[in-house]
């Protein structure tokens, strides 16, 4: 699911701990933001957007955060109105209601670790490319 | 490209997988959810109906009430209901009311009783009380108008005797949204026809009241917050149509009308 691949340059001390704070402001942003998922796609853009004009490990890195964050968003907010309607009334607790909370709470924290060690990583400078969004960032950033 | 589209393809498939073999396991016996749901439903109306009970003359005349229970019973026994889950109050109220409350309470008003024609018209409104009961709509009503925080609030004890008021105001005089009224109405012609009971006295029954004197028309809380009367009447009668049915009765000769009789009794004697 996450590899370690040689980046296109070696990027400097300077890069690594803007590439790296991406993903450590993601953490962030899921701990603050669990019970409404949009904060984290928020937190992470307004990251991406700030580091849009930064060097191309920094954007790579970025971009890579954001949209691992988009998936999680969408999932995290499919759980979010579920959850609402229940506790409206509109619908019941199911046995497909509470696999899905379990199946986003694997998925979440799968994501949350791979991030820790993505933050980790990209801070050393070794360069984390995650399976399909890796692929999908390689196709969106450009040097 | 291509390997970008598979990717995201075997991604998505994972987490379907994931959910749907988590949805396999029996989770709401695992949590116990069905037990701690009927558990609160069952305190909450206790409590709701504690108040009622402070505030209204419950009637306990024997005759009166074996007489409507014989109704609920006949009911319930031809929809494979369990009559002992059914709690029935009957009112000393001249209001023409009837609603459910949590934990399978069924209230229901002297001043009902004695506007219904027949016992026919009666088993209409308990059957379509009943119909709110078996779908859920009482605990969904409430959770939707005073919040789930309130209702946990209430069953657990920590409630102020404001908000039972409030909670037993909104049970007892408000309508539930059309659409849950109209599932209540549908399946109440179906309990009545398994009943054999004629489903039409329940359609009369709603036209008549609706052409009641304004004058008149706050003592009938049933119609009254239940809108579209006669919509309602109308949409029962073409239910039913087309749908064989064989009529029985369910109350001896002259035990309706000795019913009648005991409740105005009462009523005179308030």
């Amino acid at each position: 699911m996450i590899s370690i691949k040689r980046f296109a340059y070696e990027p400097g001390e300077h890069e690594l701990e803007k590439a790296s704070n991406s993903y450590v402001m993601s953490l962030v942003a899921i701990i603050g933001g669990l019970p409404f998922p949009i904060i984290n796609l928020i937190a992470t853009l307004a990251f991406y957007v700030g580091n849009r004009k930064g060097t191309y490990y920094v954007r790579w890195h970025c971009m890579q955060a954001l949209l691992s964050q988009f998936s999680v968003f969408l999932v995290n907010t499919v759980g979010f109105w579920w959850t609402i309607s229940v506790i409206l009334g509109y619908e019941s607790v199911s046995n497909q209601y509470i696999a899905y909370l379990l199946t986003i709470l694997v998925f979440n924290a799968a994501e949350f670790l791979g991030t820790i060690f993505t933050a980790i990583k990209a801070r050393k400078g070794v360069h984390v490319e995650w399976w399909f969004y890796g692929d999908l960032t390689n196709l969106i950033c450009k040097p | 490209m291509r390997k970008l589209i598979i990717q995201g393809t075997g991604m998505v498939a994972v987490f379907l997988f994931t959910w749907f073999a988590l949805s396999e396991v029996d989770w709401m016996s695992i949590f116990k959810v069905e037990q701690i749901t009927k558990a609160t439903e069952e305190k909450l109306g206790k409590t709701i109906w504690d108040w009622f009970n402070h505030s209204e003359k419950e009637i306990r005349d024997s005759e009166i009430f074996n007489t409507v229970d014989s109704l609920l019973t006949k009911v319930c026994a031809s929809n494979d209901i369990y009559r002992d889950q059914v709690e029935l109050h009957i009112v000393s109220n001249e209001e023409v009311n009837a609603f459910a409350l949590p934990g399978n309470h069924l209230v229901i008003y002297s001043g009902l009783i004695n506007s219904s024609e027949n016992e026919s018209e009666l088993c209409g409104v308990i059957a379509h009380e009943l119909a709110h009961i078996k779908m859920e709509h009482v605990m969904k009503k409430l959770v939707k108008e005073v919040g789930l925080s309130v209702v946990i609030s209430m069953s657990t004890g920590n409630n102020g005797g404001e908000i039972v008021k409030e909670a037993a105001k909104l049970l007892s005089s408000t309508a539930y949204d059309r659409k849950l009224e109209k599932e209540a109405d549908l399946m109440a012609v179906d309990y009545l026809i398994n009943a054999g009971i004629e489903p039409r006295h329940f359609a009369d029954f709603l036209s008549r009241l609706s052409e009641s004197q304004p004058e008149i028309e706050s003592h009938f809380a049933w119609i009254s917050t239940h809108p579209d009367s006669q919509k309602r009447a109308d949409y029962i009668n073409s239910y039913r149509e087309g749908q064989p049915q064989e009529v029985v009765a369910v109350l001896a000769n002259g035990t309706w009308m000795r019913l009648k009789e005991n409740i105005n009794n009462l009523d005179d004697n308030f």
